[in-house]
């Protein structure tokens, strides 16, 4: 069993979700961010919801 | 249908046009709104104002507007809806949570003035637009410049080839 905290994100936090997201504005992939399935399930909502108030771009225009 | 209570973080986008006018007009609006719908507004504070990662309609800024509120759900949508029919906010989101952190208990219902908002006038956003739009003019020429040198590179090379043909033809000729 892992010992860590699994790690919340913020929608609020834009910096830090920035560095989850591709230059051409996607999600990278769970083998890309370490992440487990729970954070990565966690950082996709705290995405679309920075996306939704136009915190971050849904892509490249 | 139960109308049991919950405590939700609320974001509003509002709308910069607005905010001009007055910042504390424009958010004790969306608190009369909120609370004429049996909302408890527990915070609502100020987050700032900033550029929009994409246009929403013609809006490129806008200011945030941060809360945290106790309803039903019900009383949650009927708000939202009013809210976006009329009003100064034009994009709200509304959010479960836990419960509201102590260092958001202390803004409270934050009381600012309207001078400590800084919204940039109509007239210097469009030229943030346009400066933007400048930039992206000049970035796109560049890459066409570039392209057009490899046409014209590769356009130059057929002709050397071609003199080369012609030239071996007259040879064998």
């Amino acid at each position: 069993m892992s010992s860590k905290k699994d790690r919340m994100f913020d929608f609020k936090n834009v910096e830090e979700l920035q560095t989850f997201i591709t230059p051409l504005g996607k999600i990278m992939p769970a083998k890309r961010t370490g992440l487990s399935g729970r954070e990565q399930r966690r950082l996709k909502t705290a995405v679309k919801m920075a996306r939704q108030l136009a915190l971050l771009s849904y892509g490249v225009q | 249908m139960t109308n049991k209570i919950h405590t939700y973080q609320a974001v509003f986008l509002l709308d910069n046009e607005e905010v001009r006018k007055g910042f504390n007009q424009a958010k004790d609006w969306v608190q009369t709104c909120l609370e004429k719908h049996n909302v408890d507004v527990k915070v609502l504070r100020l987050w700032g104002e900033r550029a929009l990662a994409y246009p929403i309609g013609s809006r490129q800024r806008a200011t945030y507007l941060l809360g945290w509120v106790e309803a039903s759900g019900e009383s949650v949508n009927e708000a939202k809806r009013e809210m976006y029919l009329v009003g100064p906010a034009f994009r709200i989101m509304f959010l479960r949570a836990d419960e509201i952190p102590a260092e958001e208990m202390e803004f409270g219902i934050e009381a600012i003035e309207d001078s400590a908002v800084e919204v940039p006038d109509e007239i210097e956003e469009f030229e943030m637009i346009e400066e933007n739009v400048a930039e992206e003019a000049s970035e796109s020429k560049t890459e066409e410049n570039t392209d057009e040198q490899a046409g014209e590179k590769a356009a130059d090379s057929s002709d050397e080839s071609e003199a080369v043909a012609a030239g071996e033809e007259n040879k064998e000729n």
